[in-house]
């Protein structure tokens, strides 16, 4: 840093100068910014053995050198030897370098230290005992913002001794080698091109998975090294989408690179030298736009698996899902004497979480195979499904009402099922409460689960299968872990009168669920449908209050509740064969475009500034966002004032387009928001949304866009 | 975060840049923007003559190789004298450490003996962008008729060292030879090479 201070202070005062004191401005001291070593990995010469040496680059914070092709700009570092009689020095073996972005540029490059490897042929006829100095030039182009020629004469003595070991660098020419790309059998490709559109279609060789891909090219002006690289699963396949460089060559018949996975060997991936040929053909536009697919948007499996791990946990505390299970604690907490047969209880539990977590992505990926443009959140894209969960949670709040008791099992809710807790049947309870919370939390799908989703659902079925488990896992955890550690329970409030109060309570945020449901009903069907809806719950509150009366002994009432159910099905029966007859309202007021993706292509190349709202009627986050941020006076007035068209893209129902849209995005749920530029150019917004975030988004891309 | 979003940004303005890049045999982009002088430029003023763009920096030590051995001034001399138009343009930015003002900029120049046309002050960057110019010295020329001629490096040697300007060929040269001799360009294109741009 005061390295840069100086350089800084040196230049005000070059610019204070009176214009004809000073010819060429100079950078006052030569400032060196990086340091050069010359290493051997030995400790002596062998005669006729090659000497692996390396040049030690030590680059100042910030700064940088380049690789063998810079890139935009800058030179790739050089050695000039004067060596010895009968040495001679191959090419430099570079490692693999890094993208270095300036500004609207990339170059090709490394950061921080690295070792440039050349390989010395020795002569056979050494006398042993000698010590021998190898020495040479080196220069480079060392560059932050600014910058400025390097050099450095290097110099090396070793002794000549046939018997030599590993010298006390060889960790460093160790790690060095690792990052040399190398040739990887297995790994096929071929490139297409087509006018500026380069696409590389690689085999990868079994057990090499790729979350992310960098090309770099081994020739200059052949690929644009600022554009960005989008990868593309396809099967086990890969394709990684480029543009070419302007002029575009067509005369090419080969495309050579260095292709670097998941950033390289050091951060557990690979590093590759390609010789492709390269193909006349049709290369449809990149499927993703931007850089969010291969730089942020694609995880690594672990950072999906803990991703999918949060979002688990986060789901108890959905006001769906944390009244089942606070329940399902307190029935613990009353029994937390007895400890052998509860870890049966949560490992029950567990199954049936992760078991239902599963089976629902096993239906998803199933069904996506078959063609259908799902994501997650399809459950709730079909009219029955959003009147079944409605009855669903209205049974479930009518139950904690004390209205009837539940006899599935321990039950949802039922704290007197506790009493039985060693009972043999009662697993099967627990394991019921597993699946029933999984189906009561799909509706609260958390902003975590969005991209984790979204991962999954790209990946191959082991790996998308394997991210929902860890969902379930993440879900079931707090209970698992207490019925494991009974000792925990003792930390729980001691059971009382409160626990009947607040189980009953608890009844009133299911109720509220009804009611969004039923809201969200209302954007599928027309009022009839609606009140079908309601019909059906009244059917059933009264079928549900008859079978509680013949709970109690009134054994008559059995028949009265048998003839409510009958009604609810009957008055349910329309519902469940209709499908949406409504589409979908806009909600945000007329200032809104609706969404297709032949408006959004048209208005993008007329240069204009689109917002797209990738929404649905149940999804509560976008409801959140629409309140909090979208629809806020002065985000509405601030649209306006920029020209910038509002698209909402309304996935309430299900739209294949919109499932498209969402996937080239790498999104499998809604929200999604993006603001196109006057480019054309794409930038995506966070999930959660502030107005702050919004106005910040609006400048940066007024910005980018001038 | 802040990552992310400067990648984007820089992202969204790459494409901005690349939808409008010159490339040979295509329409140069029009521009209008004042000299060192304050003094208009337009593009279109020169319709009939041979100009040549020369994208400058002299804080860039590639632009400094060419101009401590002589060679771009002489360059620049020569085809001045056949009719050529010759605009130095600096796209530097002004909150840069590199960007020199109007009169500090023209100084320099005097100071080298340059003989360029004129002194181009681009410090927003909309000719270079426009331009698709990524470095200094980047170098463009357009025929009479207004269509990109060459684009590219100066020289075929990628080097800042000044002992290199001898034994390397002047891409530039061969190309006002060739269109003064009424021929196609030979190398109408090759990759520019050089100090980074500093955009604003």
């Amino acid at each position: 840093m005061p390295a840069i201070l100086t350089v800084f202070f040196a230049l005000l005062a070059l610019a204070a100068q009176p214009a004809a004191a000073q010819s060429l401005p100079r950078f006052g001291a030569p400032e060196r910014h990086v340091d050069a070593e010359l290493l051997a990995a030995t400790d002596a010469i062998v005669p006729g053995k090659p000497l692996v040496v390396g040049l030690k680059l030590k680059h100042e914070h910030e700064w940088h050198t380049y690789w063998q092709v810079p890139g935009d700009s800058g030179l790739p570092t050089r050695i000039e030897w004067q060596l010895p009689a009968g040495f001679v020095a191959g090419p430099i073996e570079w490692p693999h370098p890094k993208r270095l972005p300036a500004g609207p540029l990339v170059n090709y490059g490394y950061e921080g230290e690295t070792l440039l490897l050349t390989t010395v042929q020795v002569p056979a006829d050494l006398p042993v005992g000698r010590s021998i100095t190898l020495t040479g030039k080196a220069e480079w182009l060392e560059c932050k913002d600014v910058c400025i020629p390097g050099g450095s004469d290097i110099a090396l003595t070793l002794p000549v001794n046939p018997a030599a070991g590993p010298s006390g660098s060889a960790a460093l020419f160790e790690s060095a080698r690792a990052k040399v790309p190398q040739t990887v059998a297995g790994l096929s490709g071929q490139g297409t091109i087509e006018n500026n559109r380069i696409k590389i279609s690689l085999a990868l060789p079994a057990g090499r998975t790729v979350d992310r891909l960098e090309f770099f090219p081994l020739e200059d002006g052949r690929v644009e090294p600022a554009a960005p690289q989008v990868l593309k699963h396809e099967g086990t396949a890969v394709e990684l989408y480029l543009t070419a460089a302007q002029p575009v060559k067509a005369d090419a018949k080969a495309i050579k690179g260095v292709l670097v996975a998941n950033a390289g060997p050091a951060s557990g991936g690979w590093a590759a030298t390609v010789d492709m040929p390269l193909m006349a053909g049709t290369v449809a536009p990149a499927p993703a736009a931007a850089a969010t697919t291969n730089a942020s948007a694609s995880m690594s499996l672990l950072a999906a698996l803990s991703a999918a791990l949060l979002g688990g946990l986060i789901l108890n505390l959905m006001p769906c899902v944390f009244p089942v299970l606070s329940l399902k604690l307190i029935g613990l907490a009353q029994h937390r004497t007895h400890s052998g047969p509860m870890a049966a209880h949560g490992i029950a539990f567990a199954a049936g979480v992760v078991l239902s977590f599963v089976l629902l992505a096993g239906l998803l990926i199933a069904l996506q195979k078959a063609g259908s443009a799902l994501g997650w959140g399809f459950q709730l894209q079909t009219p029955w499904v959003v009147a079944s969960l409605t009855v669903l949670f209205f049974l479930i709040g009518l139950n904690l009402l004390g209205v009837y008791e539940f006899t599935f099992g321990s039950g949802v809710a039922n704290t007197r099922a506790a009493d039985s807790l060693t009972a043999k049947s009662d697993w099967r309870g627990s394991f019921g409460t597993g699946v029933l919370a999984v189906i009561v939390a799909s509706p609260c799908t958390a902003p975590f689960m969005s991209a984790a989703l979204g991962y999954a659902i790209t990946q191959p079925a082991a790996i998308a299968l394997s991210v929902f488990a860890a969902l379930g896992v993440g879900m079931a955890l707090p209970y698992l872990l207490l019925t494991l550690f009974p000792a925990l329970l003792a930390k729980l409030p001691r059971p009382g009168r409160w626990m009947e109060l607040f189980k009953q309570f608890m009844a009133f945020p299911m109720f509220a669920t009804c009611v969004w449901l039923l809201w969200v009903l209302a954007q599928q069907v027309d009022a009839n449908g609606v009140a079908l809806a309601l019909g059906v719950l009244v059917a059933i509150g009264f079928s549900v209050w008859a079978f509680g009366l013949s709970q109690r002994g009134s054994y008559v009432f059995r028949w009265v509740a048998l003839a409510g159910a009958v009604l609810a099905a009957l008055t349910f029966a329309p519902l469940a064969t209709s499908e949406q007859t409504a589409t979908a309202r806009s909600t945000g007021g007329a200032s809104w475009v609706e969404y297709s993706p032949e408006k959004l292509a048209q208005l993008t190349s007329e240069g204009k500034p689109v917002f797209v709202d990738f929404t649905a009627a149940w999804c509560v986050t976008c409801q959140v966002n629409k309140r909090v941020a979208l629809n806020t006076d002065k985000v509405v007035s601030r649209f306006a004032a920029e020209g910038i068209i509002r698209m909402k893209a309304d996935w309430t129902n299900r739209d294949e387009r919109i499932t498209k849209a969402l996937a080239e995005f790498g999104r499998n749920g809604v929200p999604l928001y993006v603001l196109y530029d006057t480019s054309g150019h794409p930038t995506v917004l966070p999930e959660i949304l502030t107005e702050g975030t919004v106005l910040a988004a609006l400048d940066k891309v007024k910005v980018a866009a001038r | 975060m802040k990552l992310a979003a400067v990648l984007v940004a820089s992202l969204a303005a790459l494409a901005s840049v690349a939808q409008a890049a010159a490339v040979p045999g295509q329409p140069a982009p029009a521009f209008r923007a004042t000299d060192v002088n304050g003094r208009a430029v337009s593009l279109a003023d020169f319709r009939g003559k041979t100009v040549v763009l020369e994208w400058n920096n002299p804080n860039c030590p590639f632009v400094q190789k060419h101009y401590s051995t002589g060679s771009m001034q002489g360059l620049q001399q020569t085809s001045t004298q056949a009719g050529v138009v010759w605009l130095a343009i600096n796209s530097t930015s002004q909150s840069h450490s590199d960007y020199l003002p109007p009169a500090r900029l023209a100084a320099w120049f005097a100071e080298q003996k340059a003989a360029p046309t004129a002194i181009v002050m681009d410090p927003k960057g909309d000719i270079g962008r426009a331009y698709s110019a990524r470095v200094t010295p980047h170098m463009f020329v357009i025929d009479p008729k207004g269509i990109v001629a060459y684009a590219g490096a100066i020289d075929d040697k990628r080097s800042a060292n000044p002992a290199d300007v001898p034994t390397s060929s002047n891409h530039v040269k061969a190309a006002l030879r060739d269109l003064a001799a009424g021929k196609a360009v030979a190398t109408a294109a090759t990759t520019a090479y050089g100090c980074t741009i500093k955009y604003e």
